[in-house]
């Protein structure tokens, strides 16, 4: 079980919006595949999978703010 | 990092031989017989006069320098004198090929250049347009000076306010083209072309730049020329200008019509000496000063070698280089090789070169050589040469008589006006915004990144109080965006660049979003050269536009310090208000990163005279102060705190307003009234001293705090008036304490509210040493509790409060003594 982490945003930068999950719980996906857009107040980034696996946990939902260092999902 | 121009790692690492492909040294052939055709009889003559008066009227400088006298006028000259005597065929010749429109900007040795600019536009312009240009010029007071006091029928009145405009400048008179505020080595005279000459090596070269780039956003058909000396060729502003110039953007991303390279001709006036170093064989690598270009681009800037003693090769080379520029297959460089008979300055007494070289130089001295060859193909008789020497010193000594006399052509009266150089400092005029630029890419609402600022809240707090995050309130970054892109899709003139501003939205966001409205020729990546970013800005902003650049972090205004220290901030008073330089610099100040990244400077600038400076806290402020800068035709620098980009807005209750407002430069703000101290706060010191004063609650003092926001100009009225109410104050920065600007500020306190001080005033400030890395720099800026033991220890010991801060035990006294 891997966990999908908000990642180190940049200096000063703490929390960020959960703009669009591309992926939903079960879904197979591949490593690296692109599964989560997420906004900060300075910039937009893709979240790729850490490892190819389903997916089997989605703890927030689009438009939730998340900090830096939360699970937002898990993959098996 | 455009994504349209991918970097194929195959063809990168593909076996290849880069070539170059020569350059011409000294092809010129052309017979007089040729030129004769091309020119006429008439312009080859005024050709030759045009140098006798540069000729007579540099040597007349030097005879004044050396002798202080010429012909029978005595007079001390007591400023510079940077003569080309020798390199007359050159200034010539090139101002011969250029059109009245073409703009020049020379160096420390540029008289020739200029009066031979303003005798060329003279001979081009209408009669009627000269007329204009004179009586409009200083309310015509030059031009009735020269009718008054020359015989219009014996010499030619436009001459007469040519070579008088420079040198009354030159002598430091009011009549000067700029009062005499800029003197010799900064005079010009833009009407006919001839933009400021620069006393600053290689400074003109990135100015030139920003005028060609405007020249090329205009569409104008004109070009721009640099004249610099061999020894700005080790200057690091000239590299980064040739850069700027040849930039591949251009040409790969800018839009039609300007996706080809601005008119910009680099202009070397190259006599083999930087002062008294020999740039060839000695201090340059170069063998031929022409070689720079094969390291430009692979076009070499159409580079070529031409021989600097001859005017018609230099016009020859400047007439094919000008065609070149006006396709847009710029820039281009002339390696104008010529020979300095006079020394560097007058006290030069030729310790570098010998006797030998310069007698073997005399045989090529032009103005011998070019009448010699006017002579020989019967251009011109020896009867009219003569007539033509004899008119020209006339001419020279009979403006040179009138412009030595002080009763007739008097200084400004500084003991009259003491502070009239103030008065040319700042012109404090506003811009009016024109309308809706035509020219977007996109309607602004229907960006995502603007969208989603709209859904936000203006105000930073809930109803019940509690904090909202940056991402669901309006944060300082987004107030300095909405602002910028108000004035960018509102006012054409207006562009904007500086090192990742474009597909990246700047290094800190604030530009997100902006690449899909701004078309790329007024939103664009510039190359890491900060010299240039500012230099090319003065150069838009003199020839009539607005500039917003930005340098990363304020840590790279070392990077800038000529460009920002000599020339933006000099600029409008050293032309006595001529030049107008609406320009805004943002200057972010960095945290976590180290020494090299995290100062704030903003008390390095304060020292400059001529630059306005603010420095906002919350996101109210920074949205109407940098409105305010982008309307001033004044030169501003914006400093921004990285620690603030999320700051939501706390303290208007009404929060950030969606539409444009202004906040006027100079005014402070009340954070928090209070009647026992006053604690000043400036940037991003407001918030831990926001925290102390609650703490200070406690302990029954209440603070007023004053959050300065603009530097200079200073609000004093509001700092005096709160200091004589509570007569403590204390300044926090997180500036360096030594030489802040918040210790200038304290001493005009001590001064002017002195009676009502209770205590001496307070300055807190980063110590002076390094900002140290993300982890210890809480050691660093001043924190709320070094805040509070300032408080307690300097203005009221009675209160016997434990102390927590860092710097609860320092000896400040013994630190200074260390330099520390």
């Amino acid at each position: 079980m891997t966990d999908i982490i908000i990642p180190n945003l940049g200096n000063e930068i703490s929390e960020a919006e959960i703009t669009e999950w591309l992926v939903g719980a079960g879904e197979e996906v591949e490593e690296g595949d692109v599964v989560l857009l997420i906004s900060t107040t300075k910039t937009a980034l893709e979240i790729e999978a850490p490892v190819s696996g389903k997916i089997s946990q989605i703890n927030f939902s689009d438009g939730d703010l998340v900090q830096v260092g939360d699970v937002v999902g898990r993959i098996e | 990092m455009p994504k349209n121009i991918p970097i194929d790692p195959i063809k990168t690492f593909s076996k290849s031989v880069l070539k170059s492909s020569g350059i011409p040294i000294h092809q010129y052939q052309k017979s007089i017989q040729e030129e004769l055709k091309i020119y006429g009889k008439e312009n080859l003559i005024e050709l030759l006069r045009h140098m006798y008066i540069v000729r007579e009227f540099e040597t007349m400088l030097n005879s004044f320098k050396t002798k202080g006298s010429y012909k029978n006028i005595e007079y001390i000259y007591n400023g510079p004198a940077h003569l080309s005597i020798g390199q007359e065929a050159a200034a010539v010749g090139s101002a011969f090929a250029l059109k009245t429109e073409d703009k020049i900007f020379g160096s420390h040795r540029s008289h020739g250049e200029m009066i031979a600019k303003g005798l060329s536009a003279i001979n081009n312009l209408s009669r009627n347009k000269l007329n204009s240009i004179m009586d409009t010029h200083h309310d015509g007071k030059l031009i009735s000076y020269i009718h008054k006091n020359f015989n219009n029928k014996e010499f030619n009145d436009a001459e007469m306010f040519l070579l008088t405009g420079v040198l009354a400048e030159i002598f430091m008179r009011e009549l000067g083209f700029n009062k005499g505020m800029g003197g010799s080595m900064h005079a010009f005279f833009t009407p006919f072309g001839a933009f400021p000459n620069n006393a600053i090596v290689g400074g003109s070269s990135g100015i030139a730049v920003g005028a060609a780039l405007h020249a090329h956003l205009k569409q104008n058909k004109s070009i721009c020329v640099a004249n610099l000396g061999d020894g700005s060729t080790g200057c690091g502003l000239v590299w980064e200008a040739m850069n700027f110039a040849a930039m591949g953007q251009y040409k790969n991303l800018w839009p039609k019509p300007f996706n080809n390279n601005p008119p910009m001709l680099f202009c070397f006036m190259n006599n083999f000496y930087a002062m008294g170093g020999q740039t060839l064989g000695e201090t340059m690598s170069w063998d031929r000063l022409s070689r720079i270009a094969s390291g430009v681009n692979p076009e070499q800037l159409h580079a070529e070698t031409v021989n600097g003693s001859d005017p018609l090769s230099v016009a020859d080379a400047v007439i094919r280089k000008r065609n070149i520029l006006l396709e847009g297959t710029g820039p281009a460089l002339l390696d104008i090789e010529c020979y300095r008979f006079s020394g560097h300055s007058t006290t030069d007494t030729n310790a570098y070169r010998s006797r030998e070289e310069i007698k073997d130089w005399k045989s090529f001295d032009p103005i011998e050589l070019y009448s010699q060859k006017l002579l020989e193909a019967d251009i011109i008789d020896k009867k009219n040469l003569d007539n033509i020497i004899e008119k020209v010193q006339n001419q020279i000594e009979i403006l040179t008589s009138k412009v030595v006399d002080r009763e007739l052509t008097p200084s400004i009266d500084i003991t009259k006006k003491p502070t009239i150089i103030g008065d040319f400092t700042f012109n404090k005029q506003v811009n009016r915004i024109s309308k809706t630029a035509n020219d977007l890419l996109m309607d602004i609402n229907q960006v995502n990144q603007i969208k989603n600022m709209k859904k936000k809240s203006r105000y930073g707090k809930t109803i019940d109080g509690s904090l909202l995050s940056g991402m669901r309130a309006i944060t300082l970054r987004d107030s300095l965006a909405e602002a910028i892109i108000y004035h960018l899709s509102n006012d054409k003139s207006l562009i904007a660049y500086g090192e990742e501003c474009r597909d990246w939205g700047g290094a800190f966001g604030v530009y997100r979003g902006f690449a899909d409205i701004i078309p790329m020729n007024r939103l664009f990546n510039a190359p890491i050269s900060e010299a240039a970013i500012v230099s090319t800005a003065i150069g838009y902003a003199i020839s009539g536009g607005r500039a917003i650049i930005e340098l990363m972090y304020s840590d790279f205004i070392g990077r800038a310090g000529d460009e920002i220290f000599n020339q933006l901030a000099k600029w409008q008073a050293m032309s006595a208000g001529e030049l107008k330089l609406p320009i805004v610099l943002r200057a972010s100040i960095g945290s976590k990163y180290g020494a090299q990244h995290s100062q704030d400077w903003s008390s390095l600038l304060t020292h400059i005279p001529g630059l306005s400076i603010v420095y906002p806290a919350t996101p109210y402020d920074a949205k109407g102060l940098l409105a305010s800068s982008l309307k001033s035709n004044d030169p501003t620098i914006f400093f921004e705190s990285q620690r603030l980009y999320e700051k939501v807005e706390i303290f208007n209750d009404k929060g950030v307003p969606e539409e444009y407002y202004t906040i006027p430069i100079g005014k402070a703000v009340k954070r928090k009234k209070g009647r026992d101290i006053t604690i000043l706060t400036i940037g991003a010191s407001l918030y831990p001293v926001l925290d102390a004063s609650e703490e200070l609650i406690n302990h029954k003092i209440d603070a007023e705090i004053i959050d300065a926001r603009s530097l200079v100009p200073f609000d004093y009225d509001m700092l005096i008036s709160s200091v004589n109410l509570t007569g403590r104050l204390l300044i926090v920065s997180e500036a360096v304490e030594r030489g802040s600007f918040a210790n200038t500020i304290a001493t005009n306190i001590s001064r002017f509210a002195f009676n009502n001080l209770k205590a001496p005033a307070i300055v807190i400030g980063a110590p002076n040493w390094i900002a140290p890395g993300a982890d210890m720099e809480k050691t660093y800026s001043p924190q709320t509790d070094d805040i509070l033991d300032s408080v307690f220890r300097d203005f009221f010991p009675e209160k016997r409060v434990n102390k927590k801060g860092l710097r609860k035990d320092w000896n400040f006294l013994e630190l200074a003594k260390k330099g520390l």
